[in-house]
């Protein structure tokens, strides 16, 4: 018995074996640094190498996928940067692990605190994904970034995150969020036109 | 993974030799083969070190970089992954880990709670970033870390061996002991290191404690 068994295992081994050549032979260029190819080697039933060759190919993320957080800045048609976030420290608040510093910054001429960040730090080595952050914020100036290669040597030079590191364009959050992009302008438009409806009617 | 070309260019070789014969340095070679066959140590934490199981299985497999078999002894094992949070009843045994590890070794801190704590950082029961005793040479974040995320910072470990020189590595310099001290846990973790500070702490009747560290009372007075 034990030896049936074993030679039973040892064939669906040599089975798995002889498979990867004959998948290969057949439709090897196709399965390799493809999107299809990914996909098929990622399903269930596929056969013969299902290896992902990390650096040269990479396993696509999906859109709810969450690494570090950064923020939305919207480009002015002059060019210039117009942060969404208030710095009004909500997502500083709900942070478990408690890895946002925010800094509000201050008109120099009146001394009265400006509604943008002077300063936002973020604790990459601190933060735990959860997504907290993103999903409270009101005015969906943070997010959950896909962009998961940001290993590096040094932790206080490199993986404390300041402003330079942590704005990313618009652009760049539609292009990895496209559904919820696209339900949050609707959202944002409709909301607009409301309002303009509302102060439309009002001095009538 | 790498660009860089084993063979030095600086030297001409006659074309009807070039398949044959290879220049390089002592350094290049040497540190190819170290960073290309990297044996990490066997041990994993918390759940980090799940997400370090699936990049080892064959759908991720680190061995298509050398990092053939995991070792579950320390002497033959190059690097450490600290895949995980690392409590202080813990930390005695990665130090003396650590120290059983034969050079040239590394170390890389998987996941916030390694690198520095994560959600624990302020725990009672948890060390605070795995690199207050041993020195880390990669730290990777994320929370697990994806295996994909893992597989860059062992690349980035690599493309760091490759940067070293066998004339300034410390490990055969003739005074070299690098032994760590093995932290104490007692009613809390100490670290032996830190014993002139700890005694201050506790036989100094009234000491001016400012983040944890023992200011002459002379400076306390001025501020």
């Amino acid at each position: 018995m034990a030896i049936t068994g074993l030679i039973k295992g040892l064939g669906i081994t040599l089975k798995h074996f002889i498979e990867t050549y004959t998948v290969d032979l057949k439709d090897g260029k196709k399965r390799y640094n493809t999107p299809e190819g990914i996909k098929e080697r990622s399903s269930a039933d596929t056969k013969g190498i299902f290896t992902v060759q990390y650096p040269f190919e990479k396993v696509p993320v999906p859109e709810a996928f969450r690494y570090i957080p950064f923020l939305v800045f919207d480009e002015s048609e002059s060019g210039e940067k117009d942060i969404r976030c208030t710095s009004c420290g909500i997502c500083a608040k709900v942070c478990p692990p408690q890895c946002i510093w925010i800094t509000r910054s201050v008109n120099p001429e009146t001394g009265k605190p400006v509604p943008k960040p002077a300063k936002f730090f973020i604790d990459i080595d601190i933060c735990m994904n959860c997504g907290l952050c993103a999903e409270f914020c009101p005015f969906e100036a943070i997010r959950m970034d896909h962009d998961y290669e940001i290993s590096s040597f040094n932790r206080f030079d490199h993986h404390i995150y300041d402003l330079d590191k942590l704005l990313k364009p618009a652009k760049y959050y539609a292009k990895i969020h496209p559904k919820q992009y696209a339900e949050e302008e609707a959202a944002r438009i409709e909301k607009e036109a409301k309002k303009a409806a509302a102060k439309a009617t009002k001095p009538a | 993974m790498s660009d860089e070309k084993l063979n030095n260019p600086g030297i001409e070789i006659p074309p009807e030799l070039s398949n044959q014969i290879a220049v390089t340095t002592l350094d290049k070679i040497y540190n190819w083969s170290r960073a290309k066959s990297l044996w990490p140590m066997m041990f994993g934490l918390a759940c980090c070190a799940i997400e370090m199981i699936i990049t080892a299985s064959s759908r991720f497999d680190f061995s298509r970089f050398g990092m053939e078999v995991m070792r579950p002894s320390p002497r033959q094992a190059d690097v450490m992954l600290v895949s995980g949070t690392v409590t202080k009843k813990m930390i005695p045994q990665i130090v003396r880990l650590y120290n059983q590890m034969s050079e040239p070794r590394y170390v890389l801190a998987m996941g916030a709670c390694a690198s520095g704590g994560g959600p624990f950082k302020e725990g009672y029961n948890v060390v605070s970033g795995v690199d207050k005793f041993i020195p880390v040479d990669i730290y990777v974040p994320g929370c697990p870390p994806t295996p994909q995320a893992l597989l860059h910072g062992l690349i980035m470990l690599t493309k760091k061996i490759e940067t070293e020189k066998l004339s300034e590595a410390e490990w055969y310099k003739k005074d070299f002991n690098e032994e760590i001290p093995v932290p104490i846990l007692g009613p809390d973790l100490i670290d032996p290191r830190k014993y002139d500070v700890i005694k201050n702490h506790t036989f100094n009747e009234d000491p001016f404690i400012d983040g944890g560290l023992v200011i002459d009372q002379k400076q306390g007075e001025q501020s």
